[in-house]
């Protein structure tokens, strides 16, 4: 029989996902557990009782769902579905997960202006509210950096600083997920978490993420983020609007990372770091459109990007004027 | 010598010394862009994009056709500025009026003062003026910003800079030299920042 990549790739997806660290048992003690002693190991196996048969009944089926890129349209709503359904008992959360697809003939990309920012970090917050990142251990995604002038290594640039900005003789740069064209971080999942979409953002299945945080050790651009604990983010300032793939509600032990936003960006939005840049520092569009502000910036102006004697090819460019 | 000038040059310098000039066209992703030649036309995700309230067509054509920006004569509190400046000698006589009226105007634009009228009409307040005279209504003040500051205004209309109202697909709607610049003194203020950022490893 021959086997082509893609059935080897289909069958490690499979196999079910491997132990998952919110629930402190490994999947397959979780289910001899489960074997011996019935339904009850079940309901307190996995930590908290779940507050109704509801609840239980959608935890189960959340719990045996495929990885997101073999499901079929119609079970990935149902799993959107179910979640809205989670948010609602768990947390009187009225939330709502799109599962909204890549289009055709666009691939999204991001240019940087250092000559123009200056520092004011509107845009970290603003990625904070959007995507949901945990508060406790102010997770970001999005970073500013005062640097030295000829300095351009960001590892050595100063994010704390507290005075007001713009400084003489400083500039500020920006990082975050670069979304590579050829992204290692994929290449290092074992479980198949992580991927790129047609329309090029690198995203994490959440749900089959089973933190070994290989894709974090892989990425040479420091774009990824682990939650170590329960991320925290009160009800009321949750962004209700949100994706599968994007910001969505995480649990501890999942790995997590800037999609570019891509409950917005799918809506035709720009992202939310983009929209609340002040000085328009960011720009961010459609690769595959000559006309758009990214290939403007790409054909005019001095561009460069990190490291790219990597050869990850980021979709990330710094400018200048 | 300020900030904007020296940094472009230092930049360009190390830029040349730390990085390969752009290997965009070697890759994969360099021909995939180099090869999307044939402009996208409308709009390419399915959703409903409004037009936001409070834009006008831009007087000037962008190579994916018209494009919007958003008002600002409705932002301007004293518009219409007719309520005083009419009549023929067009200027409201009192003593010290400039200051009691506008007297929270300082002009810092450039190093030379700039007088008022190098902008507004001479005669018609309601509206700015170019150099030969023309009226330029204030919802397209970049007509006026762009006669001195070209490049700028190159950048602007291309996408390189200023910014793009909340959208990246559907009509395309940009924001005034105004909604940014303060023409009076168009330099940014500094303030401080909104949050800080943690070191990259964390
Ligand atoms: C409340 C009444 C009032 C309104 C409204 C008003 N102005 Fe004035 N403006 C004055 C007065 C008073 C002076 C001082 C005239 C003088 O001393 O000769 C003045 C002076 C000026 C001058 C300086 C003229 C010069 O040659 O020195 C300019 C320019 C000007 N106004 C522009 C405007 C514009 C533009 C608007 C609308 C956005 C506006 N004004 C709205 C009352 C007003
Ligand atoms: C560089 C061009 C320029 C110069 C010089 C200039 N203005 Fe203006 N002014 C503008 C533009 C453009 C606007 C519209 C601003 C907006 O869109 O908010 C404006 C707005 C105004 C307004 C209404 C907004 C406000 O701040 O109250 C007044 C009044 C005004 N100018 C008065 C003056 C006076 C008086 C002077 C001279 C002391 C002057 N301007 C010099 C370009 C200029
Ligand atoms: C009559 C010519 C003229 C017009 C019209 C004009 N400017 Fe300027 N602008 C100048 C000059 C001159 C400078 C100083 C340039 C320098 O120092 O290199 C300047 C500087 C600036 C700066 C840099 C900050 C600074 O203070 O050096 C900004 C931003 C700016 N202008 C924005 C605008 C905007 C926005 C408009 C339209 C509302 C405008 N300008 C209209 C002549 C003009
Ligand atoms: C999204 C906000 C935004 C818009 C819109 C915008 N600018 Fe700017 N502009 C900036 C920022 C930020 C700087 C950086 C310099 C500073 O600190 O003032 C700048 C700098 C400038 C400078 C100083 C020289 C330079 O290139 O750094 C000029 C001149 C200028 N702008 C003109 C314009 C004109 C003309 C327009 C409209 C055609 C315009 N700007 C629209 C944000 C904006």
């Amino acid at each position: 029989m021959c086997s082509s990549k893609k059935d080897k790739e289909q069958s490690l997806l499979l196999q079910g996902r491997p132990g998952k660290k919110s629930c402190r048992n490994s999947r397959r003690t979780f289910l001899k557990g489960a074997l011996a002693a019935g339904g009850a190991a079940l309901l307190t196996g996995c930590g908290a009782m779940p507050g109704s048969s509801e609840e239980f009944a959608l935890g189960w089926s959340e719990y045996f769902k495929k990885n997101y890129r073999l499901m079929t349209e119609e079970e990935k709503q149902e799993t959107a579905t179910r979640l809205e359904r989670l948010a609602d008992l768990k947390r009187k959360e009225n939330v709502q997960i799109s599962t909204k697809e890549a289009v055709g003939n666009v691939l999204y990309g991001y240019a940087f202006n250092i000559s123009r920012c200056e520092g004011y970090m509107d845009c970290v917050d603003a990625c904070i509210k959007e995507n949901n990142l945990d508060r406790k251990e102010a997770t970001q995604y999005v970073r500013i950096f005062e640097m030295e002038h000829g300095q351009m290594n960001v590892e050595s640039g100063n994010g704390k600083y507290f005075h007001e900005v713009p400084v003489e003789d400083k500039f500020y740069m920006g990082a975050q997920c670069f979304h590579c064209e050829d992204p290692p971080c994929v290449k290092a999942c074992p479980t198949k978490a992580t991927w790129k979409e047609e329309d090029g953002i690198v995203v994490v299945d959440y749900d089959w993420c089973i933190g070994c945080r290989y894709c974090l050790a892989a990425c040479p651009y420091w774009g990824r983020r682990f939650n170590w604990n329960e991320p925290e983010v009160p009800s009321e300032e949750l962004t209700k609007k949100q994706h599968y793939l994007g910001n969505r509600r995480r649990n501890k032990g999942e790995m997590e990372k800037c999609t570019f936003c891509i409950q917005r960006s799918r809506e035709g939005k720009l992202t939310a770091c983009t929209e609340a840049c002040p000085t328009g520092s960011r720009v961010f569009g459609n690769l595959l459109d000559p006309n758009s502000e990214i290939r403007y910036v790409l054909k005019k102006k001095k561009v460069f990007r990190l490291k790219e004697e990597l050869g990850t090819d980021p979709k990330f460019w710094y400018f200048m004027d | 010598m300020n900030r904007y000038h020296v940094l472009p040059t230092i930049l360009l310098v190390t830029m040349l010394v730390t990085a390969k000039p752009s290997a965009a066209s070697e890759s994969k992703l360099g021909a995939a862009i180099a090869g999307a030649t044939e402009p996208v036309s409308g709009q390419l995700v399915d959703a409903v994009i409004p037009l936001p309230e409070n834009t006008v067509l831009a007087r000037e054509k962008h190579p994916s056709g018209s494009f919007w920006v958003k008002t600002r004569k409705d932002q301007i509190e004293r518009f219409r500025c007719s309520r005083c400046h009419s009549g023929k000698a067009n200027q409201p006589q009192v003593n010290d009026g400039l200051k009691l009226a506008h007297g929270g105007i300082n002009l810092s634009h450039g190093q030379q003062k700039l007088p008022c009228t190098t902008c507004h009409h001479k005669e018609q307040r309601d509206f700015l003026a170019l150099e030969g005279g023309d009226k330029i209504d204030f919802d397209h003040a970049y007509q006026l910003c762009g006669q001195c500051h070209f490049r700028q205004k190159e950048d602007w209309i291309g996408g390189a800079h200023g910014k793009r109202d909340n959208y990246w697909d559907g009509d395309r709607v940009i924001w005034s030299c105004t909604e940014c610049h303060n023409p009076h003194s168009p330099r940014f203020e500094t303030r401080w920042p909104k949050t800080y950022s943690k070191t990259l490893n964390k």
